[in-house]
């Protein structure tokens, strides 16, 4: 065999392994839960009954439910146990319970490992979002804007201004 | 920066924070060339973010530990019992800076509070007389507001409420200090702009640590050779039982061997018991220093636990030095109490990111969003006080866990003290009195955080039986080993450790310089 006819056979193999890398319909597909808009929607809904509070707007806990949804793919074994919580939610109906329905079904399943994935990251996640700082009244990052040396460190006039020595 | 070569016998510090960064300081004034090895990398101020948690994932120590024992921290934060610093500088990086001395009775805790059962009480083998001297000089260094002509700094809003309240109820010992960060421009640092990021590392170093302070003067007397991202996992000695290397991993994640003439351990109680116990050899199958059975044991984390407020107005707690307040009226030894020992009230401010994970760790629903909801109104405090020593408190190897070297973890196993429980109970009624009489609406007992106060381990005592170093911190059974962090602490005292550790080094230093320079080691 000479030098061109392997090239040709080469460049053959590679434009054969191309296509099948292109293929659009492949047979299998590396699952990934929680992402389905259904899912996603009772997911959201999970967070707001863990951390209910009604002047946040549904965008804070649909990034909290993005973030959960990340942690819930970072192993198999959790996808496994996140896919089934999910689906218990689901058969429960969770998504059409009100709160005080919503809160008891929680409260039977706080011990499960899918409610504290749930949960930890949740309890992370939504009081990092600057969109709940803002809601709650908190300032952020301040050195870069001079601390508060001029903007109010001392303001508080409700009460009489103590002395900051012992005596 | 000096350049020490491998093979050169060296002073060895292990460990940059309040006790080892002073070492290098200290040391390198007197004359002495030392090798400065810290685990973490080298941050520096315009590194540091105001940023709950990305702060945290930037300069905490995350390697891997274990813990054990009844504390909720195993609970809650299973493998996170410390909230320490791993970045040059150590812990003072992100240190909230009160600096209150010992008192003369807490270094006489077992004479002063007797036999307490269960608990393994000590006298510390010096006195507050002995450290008077060096406490003043610690305090300079620092810059401790309050003392030595440096002026208190200005009431926060969250002080407002909290001296307000101690007024009404009575406290008569109430300041904004003594505190470690410049009210006013001091030894070349600014005065404070109040940015209210302190537990992330202080962008103005206002405040002192290690990394604004000991460790480049250390350098720039050309005698410190500071090696960032160098962790120790060993340390050597020769056939007569004298300490002659240490051997540490390198940032490539190479094993290096540093020879050592003295070693000075410093990693934080938990790290420094460790390294010990890592340190077995034939000569010392039970661990470096360790023919007592004390090297882990006594572990000490102090009683501490949080009080949040709320009110029908704003407080807005976050704007400010997050620790500018201090409450000393129980600190004193009143078995009438129901227990013994005493405690501070110091205020504490956190982000809605800090304060929703630890506020109630686990909690959620209702009663926990109306808390977050109230945020804005929040004032806070931390109590701080004697917790009992404990033999059972101790740090020991994993028998499981190996961290990303391939060894052992440590395992941290605490029980809280009846003592402890006792205080600390009582210390939440004094707190909710406190916050009540300037009109609270609601208030909150939270449990301790993961330890930022980690003492004992390796503690000072008279008797080479009952602990790991005698009162120099030299360790009782190897003469050119010292351990020169808050593990020596015989007992905790109420007060906030890194003063006591600065002065501790301060003192240590001058007597290694002086053995050193009589050829005694």
């Amino acid at each position: 065999m000479n030098v061109s006819r392997r090239f040709v056979l080469l460049g053959t193999a590679s434009a054969v392994a191309m296509g099948v890398a292109t293929t659009p319909r492949p047979l299998y597909a590396a699952l990934k839960v929680g992402e389905d808009g259904e899912s996603k929607k009772l997911l959201t809904q999970m967070v707001r009954m863990v951390y209910p509070h009604d002047q946040f707007p549904d965008g804070c806990y649909e990034r909290t439910a993005d973030a959960i949804v990340a942690a819930a793919n970072k192993s198999i074994g959790k996808a496994v146990m996140f896919k089934q919580g999910m689906a218990s939610l689901q058969s429960a109906s969770f998504g059409d319970l009100d709160e005080a329905a919503a809160t008891k079904y929680l409260k039977g399943i706080e011990d499960t490992a899918f409610f504290q994935l749930v949960r930890g990251t949740a309890v992370v996640a939504l009081y990092d979002d600057h969109e709940v700082w803002e809601i709650l009244g908190y300032e952020g990052a301040s050195f870069d804007q001079g601390g508060y040396i001029n903007r109010g460190f001392n303001d508080l006039d409700w009460l009489p201004d103590p002395r900051i020595t012992e005596s | 920066m000096s350049t020490i070569a491998n093979d050169e016998a060296a002073v060895v510090i292990v460990g940059s924070g309040a006790g080892g960064g002073t070492m290098a300081f200290e040391l390198t004034k007197a004359g002495i060339p030392c090798v400065l090895l810290e685990a973490g990398p080298h941050l520096k101020a315009e590194d540091y973010v105001n940023d709950e948690w990305e702060s945290f994932g930037q300069m905490a120590w995350l390697d891997a530990r274990t813990t054990s024992g009844s504390w909720r921290v195993s609970k809650d934060f299973p493998g996170l019992p410390a909230w320490l610093v791993k970045a040059v500088g150590g812990t003072t990086t992100h240190w909230a800076g009160a600096t209150p001395r010992f008192l003369d009775y807490e270094f006489k805790a077992r004479s002063t509070y007797g036999e307490i059962d269960g608990a393994t009480l000590l006298d510390w083998p010096i006195s507050l007389d002995d450290m008077a001297p060096y406490y003043d000089a610690a305090e300079k260094a620092i810059g401790s507001t309050h003392v030595h002509g440096r002026p208190p700094l200005p009431a926060n809003n969250n002080y407002k409420v909290f001296a307000n309240g101690a007024e009404r109820v009575g406290y008569k010992r109430y300041a904004t200090g003594p505190y470690g960060t410049n009210a006013e421009p001091y030894d070349g640092r600014p005065g404070s702009i109040q940015d209210g990021f302190n537990f992330q590392g202080d962008k103005n170093k206002s405040k002192w640590s290690t990394l604004v302070r000991e460790i480049p003067r250390a350098v720039e007397t050309g005698l410190c050779d500071l090696r960032p991202e160098s962790h120790v996992v060993k340390i050597t000695h020769d056939a007569s039982g004298k300490v002659d290397a240490v051997l540490y991993v390198d940032k490539d994640g190479n094993l290096n061997r540093q020879a050592a003439s003295v070693v000075c351990v410093a990693g934080n109680s938990i790290e420094t018991a460790r390294l010990l116990l890592l340190s077995d050899s034939n000569q010392f199958p039970n661990g470096l220093a360790n023919s007592s059975d004390q090297v882990g044991r006594n572990y000490m984390r102090h009683l501490t636990g949080s009080m949040y407020a709320w009110f029908d107005k704003p407080v807005k707690m976050f704007r400010g030095e997050t620790m500018a307040g201090i409450i000393k009226d129980e600190v004193q030894n009143d078995p009438s109490r129901g227990f013994v020992g005493g405690y501070y009230m110091e205020t504490l401010a956190l982000g809605p990111a800090f304060l929703a994970a630890f506020i109630e760790p686990g909690g959620w629903g209702r009663d926990f969003t109306r808390m977050m909801d109230a945020y804005s109104n929040m004032a806070g405090m931390w109590i701080v006080g004697e917790d009992m020593p404990q033999a059972t408190n101790r740090i020991t190897l994993s028998d499981t866990a190996r961290d990303q070297w391939d060894l052992p973890v440590a395992n941290v196993h605490f029980d809280d003290h009846p003592n402890d429980i006792a205080m600390r109970t009582y210390a939440y009624e004094k707190a909710e009195a406190l916050y009540e009489a300037v009109g609270a609406v609601g208030t909150h007992r939270t449990p301790p955080y993961p330890s930022t106060h980690n003492l004992g381990t390796c503690r000072m005592s008279e008797n080479a039986e009952d602990g790991v170093v005698n009162k120099w911190g030299q360790a009782h059974d190897v003469p050119n080993l010292f351990v020169s962090d808050g593990a020596v602490m015989t007992t905790g005292a109420a007060a906030n450790p890194t003063l006591t550790i600065v002065a501790l080094a301060i003192r240590q230093a001058e007597y290694l310089a002086g053995e050193l320079k009589s050829g005694n080691l």
